[in-house]
């Protein structure tokens, strides 16, 4: 099967003071397939949330190529990464901090399609099904971020990152910051829509039993590196690295 | 704590409203014709009739209090509109692009900042020759630079946030992403710089005047009005103080304004939401 997303070698360097450098992300590569869920697992500071950025191209990638559907994004700019963004969208730990805090969840739920020149009429129509979708009432596209719960505001930036259809969703710890009964809540959600929608998942996670409940498959991340990859249950009962086995203690 | 900042609010704004209604209709409100000549008349102390004096040609003093008002604080305010808005949006620029935009721009800010302020404005006044508009104009050239500081600083720590990312994820172009996200939530601040900025604004414009490269005879302005009566200080001093009380009062009205201002949006004081 044709991959959607393919990552080859992904490297990041930052630089630090007096020149040393540091790889956040090294030699990573990975695919994602259509319909899938792909989670990653790893500690603080594995480099998970450096390897969405890179691939989302939020931040400059040193080495490496970033492919979707056969097309190299590594370093398009401006009107083409803009369209490269109608195929994926992102979810972030915190939602709150992910909407601009002088404008409505509506505004920013219905931003992408504005952008993709959509009448404001039809786009209102579109934020309210959205919403009714993501499992809120539809009066919340006039509330501001910081007037909802921080349940209810990750429920409006899922929303938001449907709003034009992706074919990958990017979730990047998109539940860590919210309690137990919510982040199932969310889960259930994200499971429920991608039945509908058919997109690929890129889930991002340091909970290695939410990855075992949700996902298809794993990468574990260590230092900037794939470590091991598998199906979740693998993962879990036959770890192959001391790594993962602490992770997977960790939780029990 | 909020109360009594609203109550400052209330007070400082309904002073600094009187001000400018009595720029807007200067010339209902004066009794006499600022330029009116009436050598019948000249230096005459404060009376009934000139409750302000008259000058060495026997103009009314308060009448050319009021109309130089209206010169004083209404290119004050343009000062500071243009100043405002076209340094934050040079800000905002060299914050969002970075680069060598923002190195050429950064750098000749930093020439501007390096000069004393008046002296520079003064060499720009005097190349361009006098007059209200140009001392504005020379004011201008050399004030922006601290807006364009504070827009870009503003726009570097607000550029890494989620909500801008978010936003860049959803096909946002530079132009949308500074008028949409950036520029909305830098109001704040530049206004409160703004608010500060009027009464030294106005005491530069009224100290070019001073010196003869601002306001030209005979139009009525506090700074000119001063120079103009400089040498009767002692002798008649009613014709040098009055423009001077005039425009101690009102950057002293403007900045207690832009203090409670910034008092009334700090986040830190304590007041709900």
């Amino acid at each position: 099967m044709e991959p959607l997303l393919e990552v080859k070698n992904l490297t990041k360097v930052f630089e630090g003071r007096k020149q040393e450098e540091f790889a956040a992300v090294n030699q990573v590569s990975f695919s994602l397939y259509p319909h899938e869920t792909l989670g990653i697992v790893g500690e603080s500071g594995s480099g998970k949330s450096t390897v969405v950025k890179a691939i989302t191209r939020l931040i400059d990638v040193s080495e490496g190529e970033l492919l979707l559907h056969g097309q190299d994004i590594t370093h398009v700019k401006g009107k083409k990464l803009r369209e490269a963004y109608r195929r994926f969208q992102m979810v972030f730990q915190s939602a709150a901090g992910s909407f601009d805090p002088r404008r409505t969840l509506g505004d920013g739920i219905g931003e992408s399609l504005r952008n993709s020149g959509i009448s404001r009429k039809e786009t209102k129509e579109r934020v309210k099904e959205l919403l009714m979708q993501c499992g809120l009432p539809k009066e919340y596209a006039d509330r501001y971020p910081h007037e909802v719960s921080g349940g209810q505001c990750q429920r409006a930036a899922i929303a938001r990152a449907l709003a034009i259809r992706p074919e990958i969703l990017i979730c990047d710890e998109a539940t860590s910051a919210l309690d137990v009964t919510v982040q199932k809540q969310i889960i259930q959600l994200l499971k429920n829509l991608q039945k509908t929608y058919g997109m690929s998942y890129l889930f991002i996670c340091h909970d290695l039993a939410l990855v075992q409940l949700f996902c298809d498959r794993v990468l574990v991340m260590q230092e900037g590196r794939i470590v091991e990859e598998g199906t979740p249950n693998e993962i879990i009962m036959h770890p192959q690295t001391d790594y993962t086995k602490q992770l997977v203690e960790a939780v029990l | 704590m909020r109360n009594r900042t609203k109550r400052k609010l209330i007070l400082f704004g309904a002073l600094v409203a009187i001000l400018l209604l009595a720029a807007i209709f200067a010339q209902v409100i004066s009794p006499y014709d600022p330029n009116l000549q009436n050598y019948e008349i000249a230096l005459q102390p404060p009376s009934f009739a000139h409750p302000f004096g008259t000058d060495r040609y026997g103009r009314d003093m308060l009448s050319r209090v009021i109309a130089g008002a209206q010169t004083s604080i209404f290119s004050t305010l343009l000062l500071v509109a243009v100043i405002s808005v076209f340094g934050t949006l040079i800000g905002v620029a060299c914050g969002y692009l970075g680069g060598l935009f923002d190195g050429v721009v950064m750098r000749i800010s930093d020439i501007c900042l390096a000069f004393p302020g008046l002296v520079f404005a003064l060499a720009i006044a005097a190349v361009l020759n006098g007059g209200i508009q140009n001392a504005v104009l020379a004011l201008a050239a050399i004030s922006w630079p601290k807006y364009a500081r504070l827009a870009r600083s503003q726009t570097l720590s607000m550029k890494n946030a989620d909500y801008m990312m978010a936003a860049r994820l959803s096909g946002n172009t530079p132009l949308k992403m500074i008028v949409r996200h950036i520029l909305p939530n830098i109001t704040g601040p530049v206004l409160v710089t703004a608010m500060l900025d009027i009464g030294t604004m106005m005491m530069e414009i009224a100290a070019l005047s001073f010196l003869g490269l601002g306001a030209k005879p005979p139009t009525a302005e506090w700074g000119s009005m001063m120079s103009g009566g400089r040498s009767m200080l002692q002798t008649y001093p009613w014709v040098v103080l009055t423009p001077g009380v005039a425009i101690f009062i009102s950057v002293v009205l403007f900045n207690l304004l832009g203090d409670t201002i910034r008092d009334y949006l700090d986040p830190r004081s304590t007041h709900g939401k």
